[in-house]
């Protein structure tokens, strides 16, 4: 009979068939291992110009961040100008990365171009400001 | 005996204990989502000449020189204009000649926020020869 023998597989041991979960976790894993990018974030909160023509900027890129106190930040830190230099520097010299830089749109204009100079100097070709996302 | 036990296991089907290995994926799993940023940065490419490779302007070729001045206002061949206007001065420039010459010149003191206006402007105007320079 069949009903009994439901009730005698209880006294075995149960096991789930685990291998459809399996795959979808693989799955998963495999989609975030794909999309995650290391990208030092700046750290700080910049109120960034809206314009009226953007791009879509690379995700893997050095983020520099330019506060409306005209302060340099980099990796959570305040570097200053010079600071900019070497950390391109570095960046660049496992091949070429893009450059962005994240300024307030109440920073100096000043500012921003000396940062763009010293990046352009120690030798990144590609410098983009960020934009707010309208 | 021990040893027949062994083969007579063998007929049946051999399961492999995975449980160890989903803990292993799952560990990896959650390092990743905590990980991954969704933020798409938008904005735009600047474009700075710089002394060495500078190309020598023919002296009568137009360009569209823009200057931003310290108190934030732009001028266009010396007269203070809006960023509407600087748009379809800048559009007739580019319809005329594709390559036209687009410079910023921006005083070091004018906010960056202007600064950007102007190029997006410029740039979505159709310059494809924009650059800027910064005067003290």
């Amino acid at each position: 009979m069949d009903r009994p023998s439901l009730t005698a597989s209880q006294d075995e041991e149960t096991e789930i068939n685990l291998s459809p979960m399996i795959d979808c976790i693989f799955i998963l894993l495999i989609f975030f291992i794909v999309t995650t990018v290391f990208v030092e974030e700046t750290g700080v909160e910049v109120l960034k110009p809206r314009i009226i023509a953007f791009d879509k900027l690379d995700k893997n890129s050095v983020q520099f961040a330019i506060t409306s106190e005209n302060k340099v930040v980099y990796g959570g830190k305040e570097i200053g100008i010079g600071g900019v230099a070497p950390r391109v520097k570095a960046a660049i010299s496992k091949g070429q990365v893009p450059i962005n830089i994240q300024a307030d749109e109440r920073a100096d204009a000043g500012v921003f171009d000396r940062v763009v100079t010293e990046a352009k100097l120690a030798g990144a070709q590609i410098i983009a400001f960020s934009s707010e996302e309208q | 005996m021990a040893r027949s036990s062994r083969f007579q296991r063998d007929e049946g089907t051999p399961e492999i204990n995975l449980s160890p290995m989903i803990d292993c994926i799952f560990i990896l799993l959650i390092f990743f989502i905590v990980t991954t940023v969704f933020v798409e940065e938008v904005g735009l490419e600047v474009n700075k000449p710089q002394a060495s490779n500078t190309t020598n302007l023919d002296e009568d070729k137009e360009t569209v020189a823009i200057e931003i001045t310290k108190s934030d206002k732009i001028m266009l061949d010396g007269k203070e204009l809006e960023l509407g206007t600087l748009a379809q001065r800048v559009k007739s420039a580019t319809t005329r000649d594709k390559e036209i010459p687009v410079t910023i010149t921006v005083h070091k003191n004018a906010s960056h926020g202007l600064f950007s206006k102007v190029w997006a402007q410029a740039h979505a105007n159709g310059a494809v020869n924009l650059s800027y320079t910064t005067t003290q």
